[in-house]
């Protein structure tokens, strides 16, 4: 068999299954309510502000909650919570707030 | 027929080290017949073959190829003629492809990859089904006793071998005229006269051969038709046989 | 139409075979390749997508939460305050929240505390988090130390389902008076308010007279708190800087070891096909064939792969990066979205540079007349 033929064969396979991958993604949009439904209903009932990613500290655990003081208010050398602290930022502060 | 003009050709031209490899050389070489180039090295054979088969330009003069009518020239003139001197490199090398083959002197093919690839590789880009011309350089190999290496890598093959790849290869094309540059230089006697009865069934065929050599196996060859002894660039006699 | 494509097709088969020449070299290149592009593409997806899910399972958050500063700390809230802000005009309610964490030292791990109406005192209802942690069951005791370090039981009424783990994994839930008592929480004081607003486009004038009204205490809003996930995995964060550093730099090295130029061997070889009649278009057409064969396959390969990975998988790889020292960690399936911008733009990272990379330094080589391409 010619290598381009091998070639071209290889490379279609993978185009294929990319495409079918993305319609894949593309359909599940219709189902995301239901998926989600056991999150959103316990959510809503609670009134839930953040997701439960990082529990370390209450930060990482609340983000949305926390302020620029909140890990200070941990430890007084606010030690470093890894990888949550890189990776989560806290809340940008509103023009005209506190 | 291919009619050189006053053709010289420089290197490094207007700077301190300038070298003229051919100057001023008048030649007509007749189709269908065998010419020989012959001279020392360093005569300007090898530079003279480079011009006429399209892989340089003359620093000035005229190469004209008649009667070739090559079919990737739209418009020719009537009697096919061709000054290949002023074509653009577009052209060029659509005449190299199919009115050339060159057999180097080193062979020139390309490490790492099977003989029947160096045989193809001049076809590959004209985009002629690959069965065809595949079969066509299988056809060849066979020919040249050779098709037994066939998908060995081209570095397995001893010098003669090697050889008798790179005129296969310069065949693929079915070119009118077929160019050597010291062909017999890495060849012992046996395989040179083998050499000489090849180039004796091209003539046969109609093609026209030129090669360069300082062999005598080659330029005593009765198969030579014309010899044209050169010498610091210029052609310094001529025997022509009738 | 035939011939070019029988062209382009002979001209992939002697890139393929040069690409052969050097098989260990290349295989291993191509392998580094698809791993990066892997990373790339699978830290995009997850982020995307759990960005995506942050946002459709916040979108009920409260209007409004009204936390108060002390000392510029939080602190919690008198509850007079909330009659204060529901008298204010376009507020329709307010609902004092009250909840906390509560670190349970045998296995380390936090829990948040909630309440709810709807929970019976001295039961809880746990996350599935927490029930997987302790290895807990319905009906199973769970012991809570109180302020003063004195043991309290709770019975495990409910476990929260396994797919609320996103949000609810580390969750338990307990009835007011409980929480109150188990933490001594100062009387007539809430951790903060909810509060909810009649006209979503007054939600900042609502917050600006709540302000006005009570100078120690921080509105934050609902549009606030789902901006806080859309700048979670923050390409500025630090890890994902270094990541993105580290695909950026590959690229670069890969390209750059074709772009320093050719070998005398490479430029040879070009000569050699010239003399043969390739054109400089053949050239350049197999040089960018020898470097999109490997870029195209390491793309289509890696971003295959991180799709399964992630959408699969679970990116289960991920988890022990994210999970860092956190006891609890939430187990979940994200539902497959695909970004096709982001998509295009690591096809571009990847694959154009790393052409161009192998065409450019060819460029000179390719024009050459073949004659002067040998020799030189």
């Amino acid at each position: 068999m010619r290598k381009s033929t091998l070639f071209i064969f290889f490379t279609s396979i993978n185009i294929i299954f990319l495409i079918l991958l993305m319609l894949h993604s593309w359909t599940s949009l219709r189902t995301v309510g239901a998926f989600l439904r056991p999150c959103t209903d316990i959510a809503r009932e609670l009134q839930l502000t953040d997701l439960c990613l990082f529990t370390e500290a209450r930060y990482t655990r609340n983000p949305s909650m926390a302020d620029l003081h909140a890990p200070f208010q941990d430890h007084p050398l606010a030690l470093e919570h890894f990888p949550s602290g890189s990776l989560v930022t806290p809340l940008r502060v509103r023009p005209g707030a506190l | 027929m291919i009619e050189l003009a006053h053709v010289t050709k420089s290197f490094n031209a207007g700077r301190s080290n300038q070298f003229t490899a051919v100057s001023d050389v008048s030649l007509a070489i007749r189709p269908g017949r065998v010419t020989v180039l012959k001279g020392p090295s360093g005569s300007g054979k090898t530079t003279l073959l480079t011009l006429i088969g399209c892989m340089a330009r003359p620093t000035s003069g005229r190469i004209v190829l008649r009667g070739l009518r090559p079919a990737c020239l739209a418009t020719g003139n009537e009697t096919g003629d061709v000054e290949i001197t002023s074509l653009p490199e577009r052209f060029l090398t659509g005449i190299r492809r199919t009115t050339f083959g060159f057999i180097f002197q080193h062979f020139n093919l390309v490490k790492g990859i099977s003989v029947l690839e160096n045989v193809m590789l001049p076809a590959y880009p004209i985009g002629v089904n690959h069965r065809v011309f595949r079969n066509k350089a299988l056809g060849l190999l066979e020919l040249f006793n050779i098709s037994r290496h066939a998908s060995a890598p081209i570095d397995w093959l001893s010098g003669g071998e090697m050889q008798r790849v790179a005129i296969a290869r310069s065949l693929i094309n079915d070119p009118h005229v077929i160019i050597a540059d010291e062909p017999t230089a890495h060849l012992d006697t046996r395989l040179s006269r083998e050499f000489m009865e090849i180039i004796g069934s091209f003539k046969g065929e109609g093609k026209t051969i030129l090669i360069a050599s300082h062999d005598p196996i080659v330029f005593e060859s009765p198969l030579a038709d014309a010899v044209v002894e050169m010498r610091d660039g210029g052609i310094t006699g001529k025997t022509d046989e009738p | 139409m035939n011939r070019s494509l029988e062209r382009h097709r002979n001209i992939i088969d002697f890139a393929l075979s040069s690409l052969l020449r050097r098989k260990g070299k290349n295989i291993s290149l191509l392998m580094v390749y698809t791993l990066i592009v892997f990373l790339v593409a699978a830290i995009m997806f997850f982020t995307h997508a759990l960005k995506r899910e942050a946002s459709l399972i916040l979108q009920d958050a409260p209007d409004m939460v009204v936390q108060r500063m002390v000392a510029g700390r939080h602190d919690p809230i008198p509850i007079n305050y909330g009659k204060r802000i529901a008298a204010i005009r376009g507020v329709s309610a307010v609902r004092p929240r009250v909840w906390g964490y509560y670190y349970e030292p045998v296995v380390g791990a936090n829990y948040t505390m909630m309440t709810s109406d709807s929970q019976a005192q001295g039961t809880v209802t746990i996350g599935s988090g927490v029930a997987r942690t302790l290895r807990l069951t319905d009906g199973d005791l769970m012991t809570f130390r109180n302020y003063n370090g004195v043991p309290t039981l709770f019975q495990v009424q409910k476990i929260m389902p396994y797919e609320s783990e996103l949000v609810a994994a580390d969750l338990v839930v307990t009835a007011e008076s409980d929480l109150r008592e188990l933490f001594n929480f100062p009387r007539g004081h809430a951790t903060d308010l909810a509060v909810t607003v009649g006209n979503p486009r007054e939600l900042t004038t609502v917050a600006a007279k709540i302000v006005l009204l009570l100078p120690d205490t921080r509105p934050i809003l609902r549009s606030e708190i789902l901006r806080t996930y859309d700048s979670i995995f923050d390409w500025r964060g630090g890890m994902m800087i270094v990541m993105l550093s580290i695909a950026v730099l590959s690229f670069v090295i890969f390209a750059w070891d074709k772009a320093t130029g050719l070998s005398a061997e490479e430029r040879k070889e070009i000569g050699i096909l010239k003399s043969l009649g390739w054109e400089t278009t053949d050239v350049l057409l197999l040089k960018f064939w020898e470097g999109t064969v490997i870029s195209l396959s390491a793309f289509l390969v890696g971003v295959i792969l991180a799709y399964g990975h992630v959408f699969f998988f679970s990116a289960s790889l991920f988890e022990h990066a994210l999970k860092g020292w956190a006891i609890l960690y939430p187990q979940f399936k994200l539902v497959p979205v695909v970004d096709g911008g982001q998509l295009a733009i690591l096809f571009f990272l990847t694959v154009v540079p790393y052409a161009v990379a192998t065409i450019i330094p060819s460029w000179r080589a390719a024009t050459l007349d073949p004659d002067a391409a040998m020799r030189s």
